[in-house]
């Protein structure tokens, strides 16, 4: 409500008075806390005393779980199943993705393309799979094939089992939505450490921590389809006497069914994104690959596996996608188009397997690596520092390093720790209610708790800084997409590229560019978050009540009136969604950056991962989820909350 | 009351939305608060308040009121769609509120079908299927029910659409589809609430004849809500006049017209053109007219404007005939007075509302 009127200038007097209400409220019992916590503990860090030392229960958890998991009941009866289930279904598939060979993955993946999506992405579809073979890199893209076939069919299950249970029982729906609404806003990395603690490094880890990643959105659409169906369609299925069972299969289901293809495409995207990083606990493929190639810091061989992800998952966001929007058009004979289509794919797989040309030939394969390192030498060489007047990559690095990521690192350092809470605290009750405030505090108190006070703070002041270039970068492009329809027809292709792409191959281009360090994870964060956000402002700015612009328009105002008085205002909630989708988007590659140097909480989960140091890597993990908390509490106004509550 | 057997015999019907509204049709103190006083009281509202009707066999039995006089949650308790709070129904004597569930199905599937204001059709399947949909539910084989469907496709008038899917229909088209899906079960009553209130006018009145029609030929009871008078004119043979939830008067058209119960209807039905809706049997000065041939004979059950025509014509008095015998006379005095509505409510005991005990 607040945001609603705060767009109405009449009731601007009664939010400012609110708004008063509650800073003065919370300064009251700032007043009354900040002495007494003071005279107890000394200010500027967190405090030693209110720490609790987690490691050594969490590394004798870790070592018990280590020395009992080939021996107690709870893991031979119980997640030895999952895991010896996911491990044989993963080979399985694998397995047949081999023996069809080359040849025949190709001709399934682009008739399966035909059919759902058209001609045209059927030989994108074929292309992109011979891409992949041409850069030498089929083995590894049919591994991570075959974990996210696992990882989406278990993923897709859970989902829709979710989302049933959500769309068709309220009680359901209230325990679930705040769960699912938190998970979606958590940090990729987070998922991985519980899951390798229980199940070890490896692949059946790999693929749970996909499910566990990848589930949500499905279950979220799923419910979202049910409740969404038109009432009045479901009240005439009544009032012909459909049974339940009848009413669920022939008018819910297929009525959310392009909510549930939805879902099925985001699944998928967010699989592949996970089943890529889930490389750092044990999964092959090309994730692996990229992560090998990063940790030498060989730019040539991270592109070669970086480019089939990329691939993969425009080939499968546009496929899947096309689904969704065929949704109802399909016409008559469907069914025999697909036999023919299974029938041309089983011949083409047949055939290859009697010329022998099961595996990639090797003579096929083009070495990128060799030239693209050649070029980034090249670039280190001569773009990297010294550049006359516009400086070298590496020196903005440096200089962005120097002037904004130190100045601000240290100043939330040397802010006395209840400020920050107190901080928070405002921010959080300002955009919501007291029951956000409450949560945000209690997020960001953990993290003090837990002992990760100072890599936090560290992992912060990147995300400000990344938040701060993204939202400057995204409103003047989002703003300049809204107003020239030519520019927004350019924008659009390269936004959906971008958008499809996983966290992880940001990383690639960025250290060719800068290097590694701090800088690099926070422009690897701008470029991911970018998109997103030019998107949502867009939108916002777009879909302002065009009579509401006219009438501006016919008083007279100047376009940059127009946009200050109309525009933006108009699409406050639009623009908030996008500050909240940016830092969220943020945090998550900031948390990456790990991998190539940004060090604070991303470097900590890896660390604990690469040393098998599970205490430390899971208290970074809650510290990152704890973040991703206060984050978003912090930047999501009320408005979502209470309409999820209904 | 009734002269003809009753289909729906509806009796003290009560439908309260709110906290503990089972409380409220019981309590009389309750029950003699006006909407707004009983909301501020209870945190209920009641929609339907102790509604009783008969519809008779054959008959279009119209629901008219404005919105939110609760008329569409009236039809929709009618087949539980809405479970009533209180009062009885009964369908041909058979008590539809104590029905089981696979009992209350039974109904639904074959005793009473449902036309609704947005169509309702599930737009992920052809004209054809959507048709046949009420027959799938109950079970009847693919091949039969296509048949049946295409049947009722064509008396809808939509030959040739059969393949098409909702989204690629007009809204006209859209609500045949319903008609037929409704149809296609060959219910016993069928219950239309506001079926054409969101078509334009032209298409509106396509539907109205169509229904028209369609009564005619297969003389199926229907059970109509509208908020429109002038289509509750056209297709009533009764109708029940809501509001805030009551019935405020009952009656057939020239009844309503002719003696409006209470100011509220009087206001209503205004400005209906009363020539239009008046017989000439109300208008008429009773006594022979005493002459063999029956000058200018006009039927007792025409509408005054035909009797206008004739009077006009031949610039003299005409006489009212039903069976060759003269039941009165009417004259320009007369027939001026009805369309002016100055003349004595010449109607014969408008039904009086039943009032619960």
């Amino acid at each position: 409500m607040a945001t609603l009127t705060a767009s109405v200038p009449l009731s601007g007097g009664l939010l400012k008075r609110r708004s008063v209400q509650k800073l003065l409220l919370l300064a009251l019992a700032a007043a009354v806390l900040i002495p007494l916590a003071n005279a107890q503990w000394a200010s500027g860090s967190w405090p030693d005393a209110l720490t609790v030392d987690l490691s050594k229960p969490l590394t004798g958890a870790s070592d018990w779980i280590i020395d009992n998991r080939d021996s107690h009941p709870l893991f031979l009866y119980g997640f030895g199943y999952v895991s010896n289930a996911v491990v044989v279904s993963v080979r399985a598939v694998y397995l047949v993705l081999l023996a069809a060979g080359w040849a025949g993955v190709t001709a399934i993946g682009a008739l399966v393309a035909w059919r759902v999506a058209g001609v045209r992405l059927a030989l994108g579809t074929g292309a992109a799979f011979l891409a992949c073979g041409l850069l030498g890199m089929w083995v590894p893209t049919m591994q991570t094939l075959a974990l996210m076939v696992v990882a989406v069919l278990a993923s897709v299950l859970v989902g829709v089992l979710l989302g049933l249970a959500a769309g068709l029982s309220d009680r359901m729906d209230r325990a679930l939505r705040p769960v699912l609404d938190t998970m979606q806003v958590l940090p990729a990395y987070a998922y991985l450490l519980p899951v390798v603690l229980v199940f070890g490094m490896g692949v059946p880890a790999a693929v749970l921590a996909t499910v566990v990643y990848a589930a949500p959105p499905m279950a979220r659409l799923t419910a979202l389809g049910l409740r969404g169906a038109d009432k009045e369609v479901l009240e005439a299925v009544d009032s012909l006497g459909a049974t339940a069972r009848q009413r669920l299969l022939t008018a819910r289901v297929p009525l959310a069914r392009k909510e549930l293809l939805l879902g099925l495409n985001q699944t998928i995207m967010m699989a592949l994104s996970m089943a890529v990083i889930a490389s750092v606990i044990g999964a092959a493929g090309l994730g692996d690959r990229v992560y090998q190639a990063l940790a030498s810091v060989d730019v040539g061989a991270a592109l070669a596996a970086g480019i089939p992800i990329v691939l993969l998952a425009v080939v499968l966001d546009r496929v899947t996608g096309a689904a969704g929007e065929n949704v109802g058009e399909e016409h008559g004979n469907t069914r025999r188009l697909w036999l023919y289509a299974a029938l041309a794919a089983v011949a083409v797989a047949v055939a290859g397997r009697l010329a022998g040309r099961l595996d990639w030939p090797d003579a096929w394969t083009m070495n990128i690596a060799e030239p693209v390192n050649r070029a980034v030498d090249w670039m280190t060489a001569h773009l990297y520092s010294g550049v006359p007047y516009i400086g070298g990559t590496a020196d903005w690095a440096g200089h962005f390093t120097t002037w904004v990521l130190n100045p601000v690192r240290s100043g939330l350092q040397w802010l006395p720790w209840w400020s920050l809470l107190l901080l928070v605290a405002a921010l959080a009750w300002l955009i919501g209610t007291w029951r956000t405030a409450l949560t945000a505090v209690l997020a960001m108190a953990a993290i003090g708790v837990l002992g990760v006070w100072t890599p936090a703070l560290d992992t912060l002041s990147q995300v400000l800084a990344a938040v701060a270039v993204t939202l400057v970068l995204g409103f003047a492009t989002g703003i300049a997409a809204a107003r020239s329809d030519r520019f927004e027809r350019l924008l659009r292709p390269v936004l959906d590229v971008f958008q499809t792409m996983p966290q992880f191959v940001y990383l690639i281009p960025v250290v060719a560019l800068f290097g590694v360090g701090r800088a690099p994870a926070v422009a690897a964060a701008v470029v991911y978050a970018l998109p997103a956000v030019v998107r949502i402002t867009t939108q916002g700015l777009r879909q302002v009540d065009p009579a509401a612009l006219e009438s501006a328009r016919s008083l007279g105002a100047t376009p940059a009136q127009q946009l200050r008085q109309v525009q933006l205002p108009l699409a406050r909630p639009a623009l908030l969604l996008a500050v909240n989708q940016g830092v969220v988007l943020v945090l998550a590659v900031v948390i990456i950056g790990g991998l190539v140097g940004g060090g604070a909480l991303g470097y900590d989960a890896v660390f604990g991962l690469a040393q098998g140091d599970l205490a430390t890597g899971l208290v970074a993990g809650v510290g990152i989820v704890c973040l991703g908390l206060m984050l978003d509490r912090v930047t999501q106004p009320t408005e979502r909350r209470t309409k999820s509550g209904m | 009351m009734s002269m003809s057997t009753a289909v729906f015999s509806v009796e003290g019907l009560w439908k309260v939305f709110g906290p503990k509204a089972d409380t409220v049709p019981g309590d009389p103190e309750l029950t003699a608060l006006d909407p707004a006083e009983l909301r501020a009281r209870t945190g209920c509202t009641a929609a339907v308040r102790d509604v009783s009707f008969d519809v008779r066999k054959g008959e279009v039995f119209v629901v008219m009121g404005l919105s939110g006089s609760g008329k569409s949650t009236l039809v929709r308790c009618l087949t539980r769609l809405i479970e009533p709070t209180a009062g009885a129904i009964a369908i041909d004597g058979e008590d539809v509120r104590a029905m089981d569930r696979s009992r209350l199905r039974e109904l639904r599937r074959h005793r009473a079908a449902m036309v609704f204001q947005h169509f309702g059709l599930l737009p992920h399947r052809t004209v054809l299927d959507n048709v046949a949909y009420g027959l799938e539910i109950q079970g009847v084989g693919k091949a039969e029910r296509r048949a049946r469907a295409r049947e009722v496709v064509a008396k809808v008038g939509l030959e040739g659409m059969e393949q098409r899917r909702p989204a690629q229909l007009s809204g006209g088209q859209r609500q045949r589809v319903g008609l037929a899906r409704a149809l296609a079960v060959d219910p016993e009553v069928l219950l239309f609430d506001e079926p054409f209130s969101a078509l334009d006018p032209l298409i509106r009145r396509d539907m109205q004849e169509e229904v028209v029609r369609l009564h005619r030929e297969e003389g199926r009871t229907m059970v109509f809500i509208t908020h429109d008078l002038g289509e509750a004119l056209k297709l009533g043979d009764r109708i029940a006049l809501m509001r805030d939830g009551r019935v405020v008067q009952l009656g057939t058209p020239e009844e309503i017209v002719g003696s409006p119960a209470d100011d509220y209807v009087r206001e209503f039905v205004r400005d209906v053109p009363r020539e239009q809706v008046m017989t000439v049997r109300s208008a008429m000065r009773p006594g022979e007219c005493k002459s063999p041939e029956h000058p200018n004979a006009i039927a007792a059950d025409e509408v005054v404007a035909e009797a206008i025509k004739v009077v006009a014509r031949s610039g003299s008095a005409a006489c009212v005939v039903e069976d060759g015998h003269c039941l009165g006379v009417v004259d320009h005095e007369r027939l001026i007075g009805v369309v002016a509505g100055t003349e004595p409510g010449a109607v014969a005991g408008t039904e009086p509302r039943k009032e619960a005990a």
